[in-house]
């Protein structure tokens, strides 16, 4: 006999399913956020040439980079509030660690952005008496960070994906969401399918926006680093 | 001030090598047939003729645009519905890594071939070489040599993936260490000895990419 598909008790539920994508969306937007300032402080630290400064930014970039993703949010989760005897919420341990590790993603991308900038450019900007963090701010950067934006979008594309992470320490994002949805209603095959084209919606829309936004960063005739 | 204590991990070592045998296990499968499962779609990719292109290009969207947790828990919840049989935690996790490591790699493999020059091509033809000779003598074993620190890349990436099986329950490390600190109350050295146990497998693999990268850049 055939499968008898039915996405009414789905639908039904579609308030849960908005809620989820709202809080994934809060997830990836406060990480994003975070993990781009922090993620800028680590490359100026691995830029130092005082090794006791750049060695720590090495260190915490290399961890992060090379451990899964779900094992760090379990550490956070369930390892660091005994060991600093704080409170924490599922929200707070995902935000900790995906803006830790999105920073140390986005330090790469900045300090391949920042060295990718001429020389001459900082020569012209300390001649003409600016300070280091002056020439930083004013010269360097702005360009760097236009020639960055096509890397930072892919990784915040990745880091959306990632944010499913969650719902294994239950945090009601859009999967949490959809797996109370099937518990609920007995029909997991309808509501993963929809909760996974949600997700290919919204993330689609998202490439596209930022395949759009390289082509045009191409076509004035700016060249990018990844 | 916490006292740490790992003589409740190491009491455990044998549940811990476990769960490196199921993670080894799920890599290896997932690396096999999501890399050469990759090569047959990033061919389609390639291919001018659209019976292959599509199908091609909508398989990588799909699981590209779409979290593997997601792909991981569809498999195991809501495929069994329409198939007569049920599906264990490994294959459901091996489903979801290898197929969305399929879509990564077949564009790996896709810009890798493009990047070949057009004459290596014309030149295997005149010599009366098939479509598949050329591209097995000629242009492949070039464009593998291209690809190779993307490759390694993409084979960090499934292993670290294979940890969210165990979002389905499949025993692997992290699973193992969901167990012993349950079991022992102590999840601060049993998150840590994996975390741990993680960085010393994949850190050399990383700094192999480095090597295989700059010595890449410099030979081109």
């Amino acid at each position: 006999m055939a499968y008898q598909w039915d996405f009414t008790p789905v639908f039904a539920n579609a308030d849960l399913l908005a809620q989820g994508l709202v809080n994934t969306l809060k997830v990836t937007g406060a990480s994003l956020a975070c993990g781009l300032v922090l993620g800028l402080g680590f490359a100026l630290m691995r830029l130092s040439r005082q090794r006791l400064v750049s060695w720590p930014a090495g260190f915490v970039i290399e961890v992060f980079r090379t451990t899964p993703p779900l094992v760090q949010l379990f550490w956070f989760f369930f390892a660091l509030p005994l060991i600093a005897g704080i409170e924490m919420t599922p929200l707070l341990a995902a935000v900790v660690t995906f803006s830790i590790q999105s920073a140390a993603f986005f330090a790469e991308v900045f300090r391949a952005g920042i060295v990718s900038v001429e020389r001459g450019q900082w020569d012209g900007a300390r001649a003409i008496g600016m300070t280091h963090g002056q020439a930083l701010r004013r010269i360097v950067l702005p360009q760097a960070v236009k020639r960055m934006i096509p890397a930072f979008m892919e990784r915040a594309i990745e880091l959306m994906k990632t944010t499913t992470l969650v719902a294994t320490i239950a945090y009601t994002d859009l999967l949490f969401a959809a797996n109370e949805i099937a518990q609920k209603t007995f029909r997991p095959l309808e509501t993963f399918t929809v909760a996974a084209l949600i997700y290919f919606v919204v993330i689609t829309a998202f490439s596209l926006l930022a395949r759009q936004l390289e082509r045009h960063l191409a076509v004035s005739g700016e060249s990018t680093v990844h | 001030m916490h006292q740490w204590d790992f003589a409740s991990v190491l009491d455990n070592t044998d549940a811990l090598a476990v769960g490196a045998l199921g993670t080894l296990r799920i890599f290896a499968i997932c690396l096999v047939a999501g890399l050469s499962f990759g090569l047959v779609v990033g061919l389609g990719r390639y291919s001018q003729r659209r019976v292959f292109y599509w199908p091609a290009t909508a398989f990588v969207e799909f699981f590209r645009n779409t979290p593997v947790l997601v792909q991981i828990i569809w498999f195991y919840f809501a495929l069994p519905i329409l198939m007569p049989f049920s599906i264990s935690p490994l294959a459901a996790a091996s489903l979801g890594i290898s197929l969305n490591s399929a879509a990564f790699s077949a564009e790996i493999y896709r810009g890798g071939i493009q990047s070949i020059d057009r004459g290596q091509w014309d030149g295997a033809r005149a010599l009366g070489m098939s479509f598949l000779q050329a591209m097995r003598r000629i242009i492949l074993p070039q464009a593998l040599k291209r690809m190779t620190p993307a490759l390694t890349n993409r084979a960090i990436e499934i292993f670290k993936m294979s940890t969210l099986a165990s979002a389905v329950a499949y025993v692997e490390l992290l699973q193992q260490a969901k167990l012993i600190a349950s079991l022992n109350f102590n999840p601060i050295e049993a998150y840590t000895a994996v975390a741990v146990i993680f960085f010393v497998f994949l850190w050399p693999l990383v700094q192999l990419t480095y090597v295989l990268e700059r010595r890449l850049a410099r030979d081109e």
